[in-house]
């Protein structure tokens, strides 16, 4: 019992924004009101709500390699992409029935995983890093983009599942929850919004549990200074390299849930736009912490296609100038800016510097 | 086929995977390879140089001065943008990432809204020779020509000049430069311009072979950043390097097996360099300095 | 419901403007229940260019259509969205048409990679979408009509010409994915059918723009002529880029000019002996065509070109209408019987037009556009009622079946 609530007390600490009673409280009314929402909502609503949410496991993923650990990756798409294709494939080899859909989403997350572990093998232990690493890894998913769109032939399938080049693999089955009296298909409405709630939440506080550990504080002395922590004896080469491990699996993740959200995957999905959308989200939400990043995310998601709905062609430009303003006006990210802008009538006198404002 | 014609279009088709790796590089490795700043943006100041090129040339302006008139342009253009954004942006180099692609956005749209989708042309000028059964642009050398007079360019102003040492003094050490009485915020403007003005010329170099659309400059992107990453941060000793070695990477590759191998060749080549030299070519070559 | 929705557009004296924003307000003889038609197309990112013209088509055609009191009294209410060249979007706006707005039938797409990512979502909430744009052909799907050609009806015309013309050996320079590897295909099986050499093939990945090689690969070949299935305003750099390089040799296609009006952007004489198969172009010289021409460029005066695709999207709003009209309903299943009738057809700008009830694909008139020195257009030659024949002969039929799969002719529907 002891080990569980020292664990549990690991959900807040100096890695992470909010603590005390009043920001538990504040993540439960949250919680009640995510949970309660679908009830005052329709179908379309609830549906592009899991859209949005789908994004944000690779957004935390990329806030824990880049935020917390220092490490820019510029392709968190690859892992996104792999995930994705590989659900693809498995589900439309063997189909949708006892659940396999969840077991195929387990698998495809392992394969990201796996070819993050190696690619970041490769990296870390070579000592690449700063931009090169932002670089290279900008490469590899490029590579996979150009490889997949030229997969259009019939001679490019793995058992009855056609690559399908740049027009992209669809009709592989949604998410499907074994249930009795029936399975239930996941199609984007209300039963999958609450699918992916569920991992959402598990998420965010394990991704909480695992920064404020000694891992976490081992990955902050490692961004705030490496040779700092090498010299203090960490290995920092295997930490980056579990970090980017954990990332990988939850952009994997996403890309299997977007999978199943519109039964589709493209290469434009690793291509250069889709690629650097991740980051877009992280810095504007400020990537230093969990929660910002989450807010963020999805209130640049939001406000985006807001935009496309009803900005016309100047969408684009719009948001261009958001980005910029965002940047120049908020240092470390839209969110923590108001969030300060809200709180300085409370805190006139104090000026206690936010954790995690690095 | 006799031996020199396959000579001949086996250099011609380096020069040419050469001259487009140099130019678009070079802009690029000036901004990004000197100062550190990773700009998304600079397909956009390439497609800046394009339009203003040919917007000249339709008025009425020689060729040669219009391509002038587009590097100064887009050099302006990024006098303007250091001033505006990227200034305040030194000290955190990965958020000019998210700057620039803002900027990259404004750039296409604002062009696609006010100019139109696309741009009439104005044709490649100087016509054709032959060699053997082989018939090649002219003007396709010009651009090889170009790339070593930009090269050699880049090498004169950066040891030979005033500026260029001061630029150095205050990339390397920037604290130490100012305490010298260096304005270091002119130097990282007006480096910033250069390296604009390059894209620009870069950008007017190519527009009379290329479709002129809002969106031209991303087919620069790709190259241009794998060749600024394979070199390092100098720009001479990184860029021509680098330029070269993946020319033959690319010319090889699309001769033997096609244009995609070409491309993939060019992302392999990085992932490889990058990881036996973590620093570029450059940084090899000048690790005694380091 | 502000922005975007368009109440029986009103008379465009506004200029050239896109007419996105105020909702206008209705005449009252179309007091009725609209209909609502979603329109989801590129009009920002890359395929802009190509696509804002189809747009503007279905504006205009809706706006006649309520001049002239809608249909069967219904007045038509278009809700557009812009899906900036991306995937993604379209699978927003798809599910945000069908579910929210709940449009009787979209109007979307540019490229196949957009169209295969929103058909999952028709099928879903079997919707009806028109895919009005040329393709690489073989999507059988009772939710889809596809007013745009396929290439059995522009290749089995252009390439017997142009080796009868030209010669037999062929040189094919293709766009590396979906629609270029297909259309090279069908290129390969046409050239061998009618006794001819494939001399070369050139598969160029998206995006690229340099060509060197690949110019220098066709000289070395030395075909008769030369089949560009280029995509993309990059790769539209070729024919620039082998003009500079004097390859001089005839060209075909079936994507350009047709779409992206590379005779009026390029300096001439780069695409000089360009022969294209289209089903429209604004060129095109007979009586309707050039009604049709005057009423886009009075509704829109700054288009740059009235190309297919707005062709396409101008007749699939009355063929719409018809089906309607003719259905006395807007359910798909009860329009899907007028197409099994066999008889949807209409007078289009480009001359008659009939639904094919196998493979809700389109029949055209096939027009040979041959791209002169001075990048002026003629048409040496003109073929009537050019069906789709290939789908149904296949084994799609979907009078009798739904697979909702995309086919080629290496990967045929499984026979029965």
């Amino acid at each position: 019992m002891n080990a569980l609530t020292r664990f549990l007390r690991r959900l807040e600490g100096p890695q992470t924004l909010g603590r005390g009673p009043l920001f538990w409280a504040g993540f439960l009314v949250t919680l009640a009101a995510a949970c309660a929402y679908p009830l005052f909502s329709d179908g379309y609503t609830v549906g592009n709500t899991v859209y949005f949410f789908t994004w944000i496991f690779m957004a935390l993923g990329l806030c824990l390699i880049w935020g917390y650990g220092g490490s820019l990756s510029f392709g968190q798409t690859a892992f996104f992409g792999i995930a994705g294709y590989s659900y693809g494939i498995l589900t439309i080899n063997f189909g949708a029935a006892y659940g396999f859909t969840f077991v195929a989403l387990l698998f495809a997350v392992a394969v990201a995983a796996l070819f993050a572990a190696l690619l970041g093998y490769f990296l870390f232990f070579g000592r690449i890093s700063g931009v090169f690493l932002g670089i290279v890894t900008l490469s590899v998913t490029l590579v996979l983009e150009r490889f997949m769109a030229q997969t259009a032939g019939p001679e490019w399938r793995i058992g009855s599942a056609r690559l399908n080049g740049f027009n992209g693999m669809s009709n592989m089955p949604p998410l499907t929850l074994p249930w009795p009296g029936g399975d239930i298909v996941l199609f984007p409405d209300v039963e999958l919004y609450y699918v992916v709630l569920a991992m959402l939440v598990v998420v965010y506080l394990g991704l909480r549990i695992l920064v404020n550990s000694p891992f976490g504080n081992v990955l902050v002395a490692i961004r705030e200074n490496p040779e700092r922590a090498e010299m203090l004896g960490y290995d920092i080469r295997k930490y980056q390299l579990g970090t980017f491990v954990i990332g990988a699996a939850l952009a994997g993740l996403s890309g299997v849930l977007y999978t199943s959200w519109g039964q589709y995957i493209t290469p434009s999905s690793m291509g250069m736009t889709a690629a650097a959308l991740p980051i877009v989200w992280v810095a504007v939400g400020g990537r230093s912490d969990l929660t910002t990043t989450l807010i963020g995310t999805v209130t640049v998601l939001a406000v985006f296609q807001a935009l496309t709905i009803h900005g016309s062609q100047y969408a684009l430009v719009v948001m261009g100038v958001m980005l910029v303003l965002t940047v120049l006006l908020a240092p470390s990210g839209l969110i923590l800016a108001l969030a300060k802008l809200v709180a300085r009538p409370f805190t006139k006198r104090a000026n206690n510097n936010l954790p995690g404002d690095a | 086929m006799d031996v020199g014609t396959l000579a001949f279009s086996a250099l011609y088709q380096f020069g040419d995977a050469f001259a487009f790796l140099v130019l678009s590089a070079c802009g690029l490795a000036v901004i990004f390879g000197m100062m550190g700043v990773i700009n998304l943006a600079h397909g956009e100041f390439i497609m800046c140089g394009a339009y203003v090129t040919v917007s000249a040339a339709h008025a009425g302006l020689p060729l040669p001065l219009a391509i002038v008139l587009g590097a100064l342009v887009a050099g302006m253009v990024g006098a303007l943008v250091e001033i505006v954004v990227v200034r305040h942006l030194y000290d955190r180099p990965l958020d000019t990432i998210v700057a620039t692609w803002g900027l990259s956005l404004i750039g296409t749209q604002g062009t696609l809204i006010l100019l139109g989708s696309t741009m009439a042309g104005v044709g490649t000028p100087f016509g054709s020779f032959q060699v053997g059964a082989y018939s090649y642009s002219l003007y396709r050398l010009v651009l090889f020509v170009m790339a070593i007079v930009v090269l050699a360019g880049l090498y004169a102003l950066f040891n030979w000049t005033r500026f260029g040492v001061m630029a150095r003094a205050t990339i390397q050490v920037p604290h130490m430069a100012a305490a010298l009485g260096v304005d270091t915020r002119r130097v990282y403007s007006l480096t910033f311009a250069l390296g604009a003005g390059l894209a620009g010329l870069a950008g007017g170099l190519y527009a009379p072979t290329m479709t002129l659309v809002p969106t031209m400059g991303t087919t620069f992107i790709m190259e241009a950043f794998v060749t600024v990453v394979v070199g390092g941060a100098d720009v001479f000793l990184g860029t021509a390097p680098a330029a070269a070695l993946l020319a033959v990477v690319k010319a090889t590759m699309t001769s033997w097996y096609g244009q995609l191998f070409g491309q993939i060749g060019l992302l392999v080549a990085v992932i490889v360099v990058i990881r036996v030299l973590p620093r570029g070519i450059s940084g090899f070559l000048l690790r005694e300095r380091a | 419901m502000t922005g975007k929705t368009m109440r029986g557009l009103r008379a465009a004296a506004l200029s050239g403007t896109l007419l996105l924003g105020a909702a206008h307000s209705l005449t009252p003889a179309l007091a009725a229940d609209p209909i609502k038609l979603g329109v989801l197309e590129d009009q920002s990112g890359d395929f802009a260019a190509a696509t804002i013209g189809k747009v503007h088509a279905i504006q205009l055609a809706a706006d006649e259509i309520n001049k002239a009191g809608g249909i069967d009294g219904r007045p038509l209410e278009l809700v557009i969205y812009d899906t900036q060249s991306d995937n993604t979007r379209y699978q927003e706006f798809m599910r945000r048409v069908l579910q929210r707005d709940k449009v009787d039938a979209v109007f979307a797409g540019f490229s196949s990679a957009s169209r295969e990512a929103y058909r999952p979502i028709v099928n879903q909430f079997d919707g009806l979408a028109f895919y009005n744009n040329q393709y690489e052909g073989g999507v059988c799907d009772a939710n889809m009509i596809v007013t745009g050609a396929v290439p059995e009806q522009q290749f089995s015309t252009l390439i017997p010409w142009m080796m009868e013309k030209y010669g037999k050996k062929v040189y094919t320079l293709a766009a590396d994915y979906n629609f270029g590897q297909i259309s090279a295909e069908w290129v390969r099986n046409i050239v061998k059918e009618h006794g001819g050499e494939m001399v070369g093939e050139d598969f160029i990945p998206l995006g690229v723009s340099q060509f060197s090689q690949n110019i220098q690969n066709i000289q070395k070949a030395k075909p008769d002529f030369v089949v560009t299935l280029l995509v993309g305003t990059a790769q539209a750099s070729y024919y620039e880029q082998a003009a500079a390089a004097s390859v001089n040799l005839p060209m075909a296609s079936s994507v350009n000019v047709g779409q992206g009006y590379e005779h009026k952007r390029f300096k001439p004489p780069s695409l000089k002996d360009m022969y294209v198969t289209t089903n429209y172009i604004e060129e095109i010289d007979s009586p309707a065509s050039k009604a049709f021409f005057a009423k886009f460029k009075a509704m829109f005066p700054d288009e740059p070109y009235v190309n297919q695709e707005a062709e396409n999207s101008y007749l699939a709003v009355y063929l719409y209408k018809q089906m309607v009209e003719r259905a006395k309903s807007t359910k798909r299943e009860d329009l899907r019987k007028e197409i099994a009738k066999g008889d949807v057809c209409m007078d289009a700008p480009e001359g008659k037009v009939c639904l094919d009830p196998k493979s809700q694909h389109m029949s055209h008139t096939i027009y040979l556009a041959k791209v002169g020195e001075d990048h002026s257009i003629s048409f040496p030659k003109v073929w009537q009622d050019i069906k789709p024949y290939w789908l149904g002969e296949a084994g799609c039929d979907l009078t009798k079946s739904d697979p909702s799969a995309q086919y080629t002719p290496s990967n045929p529907p499984p026979k029965p």
